[in-house]
């Protein structure tokens, strides 16, 4: 959580520092889980959303904050779960609601094309985890905030000067609490991005 | 461009809203819950026959007030439907139906309980910042009607005993009859007749299933 802190800072600090183009992101995002997640939740989640600002440190250089959410769902069809000598039969419906904080920074590589824009970033935070299965009438829940780690790669196609296009490839690798094992997850965004 | 530009995020924007509502149970029988337990240290296979009342309790309270005289029982509808395939499931795993005064191996006892889910009730909690005299664990009651917006659900279970006969001298102490298997139905009761009978008939071949150790 300390270094969360610190990236904070330094990130809110490097946005103080400059007065270039700004921007503001929005894209909708389909999520892989990986790991643990995978083992609970195998389909993709098709619903969330995810907005950015970032502040501008140089022309090729960016510095800021993501908030985004995504869920996860899955309909287990009946299934028998042991534990020693006691089985339970039913219908699972598990759902994982993940809400990240991060900041980091992009780099804009500028190619010689003056609309397509390749980049990379790296990002580190916490990720809010809500972890429910419905079995029967009963709910078995869980939460957690989770340290997260999150580099990407991402294309930025401008349509004018300040609108453009994006797709990014993001890597949530989320760390294990005592209470829950890291619930990471890989997600591609389509998105809009405005300058400000 | 422009246009296109605020074609694409609205089509973003109404995807993400669109999709935030993950589907849920649709049918009754996605939420029932078919739980079986037994003790390892009994020899399933070396019993062969069992006894069975022609009665499923309705189980009404903890207490029983008068021991030697029948409770309530469960209405002839689902009792029969849960006795015969007791019947059924048990014979078809080698087990023998013998009367109760002809020395079973084991008997089966099946209860049955409901349970009424209102919705109107709020948490008082909300008329803590005003009302005179707030205390936690106050409640609101409607003496003699209900109020016209009542929701509710009707959740119940079925729970089957399978008791050793056998075993007279306990270690736990004579009275004590050891429980070498047992099954929890739950579930909503909820939809018609020929629905909670079919869920029953299906739970109840669930928990034999489930328990693999009770087949000869």
């Amino acid at each position: 959580m300390k270094a969360v802190i610190l990236l904070l800072l330094v990130a809110l600090g490097s946005m103080g520092a400059s007065a270039q183009h700004n921007s503001f992101m929005a894209s909708y995002p389909v999520s892989f889980p990986m790991g643990d997640l995978h083992s609970y939740i195998n389909k993709p989640g098709f619903r969330g959303i995810s907005f950015e600002f970032n502040k501008a440190i140089s022309h090729e250089t960016y510095a800021g904050l993501e908030v985004g959410w995504n869920v996860f769902y899955q309909h287990v069809t009946k299934q028998e779960y042991k534990d020693g000598t006691a089985s339970v039969a039913g219908v699972q419906y598990r759902y994982i609601n993940a809400f990240p904080i991060i900041v980091g920074g992009k780099y804009y590589m500028h190619t010689g094309s003056k609309a397509a824009y390749p980049y990379a970033g790296i990002g580190a935070g916490t990720v809010y985890v809500e972890r429910a299965t419905n079995f029967g009438l009963y709910q078995i829940y869980k939460d957690a905030w989770q340290f997260c780690m999150r580099p990407e790669l991402g294309l930025d196609l401008q349509f004018s000067h300040h609108e453009s296009l994006f797709f990014a490839a993001k890597y949530f690798w989320n760390f294990n609490t005592s209470s829950l094992d890291g619930q990471s997850w890989l997600s591609l965004n389509m998105g809009v991005r405005v300058a400000m | 461009m422009r246009f296109l530009f605020k074609l694409i995020a609205a089509f973003f924007v109404l995807t993400t809203f669109r999709g935030c509502y993950p589907n849920g149970p649709e049918y009754n029988s996605d939420f029932d819950l078919v739980y079986t337990n037994y003790s390892s240290e009994f020899p399933f296979s070396q019993r062969q026959t069992f006894a069975l009342p022609d009665s499923v309790v309705k189980l009404t309270g903890d207490v029983v007030t008068n021991p030697g005289s029948p409770p309530s029982m469960l209405s002839s509808t689902y009792s029969t439907v849960i006795l015969n395939q007791l019947k059924q499931n048990m014979q078809q795993c080698g087990w023998t139906l013998v009367d109760k005064n002809s020395n079973p191996d084991v008997i089966l006892l099946a209860m049955s309980t409901t349970t009424t889910n209102l919705y109107y009730y709020y948490d008082w909690g909300y008329w803590g910042w005003w009302y005179p005299g707030y205390s936690n664990g106050w409640g609101w009651y409607y003496p003699g009607y209900y109020p016209p917006y009542v929701s509710y659900y009707r959740s119940g279970s079925v729970f089957i005993q399978m008791v050793d006969q056998k075993t007279v001298a306990s270690p736990q102490g004579v009275g004590n009859v050891p429980v070498v298997w047992v099954s929890i139905l739950n579930g909503l009761v909820e939809g018609g007749s020929a629905d909670i009978t079919n869920r029953i008939q299906t739970n109840i071949t669930q928990a034999f299933t489930q328990s693999p150790y009770l087949k000869h």
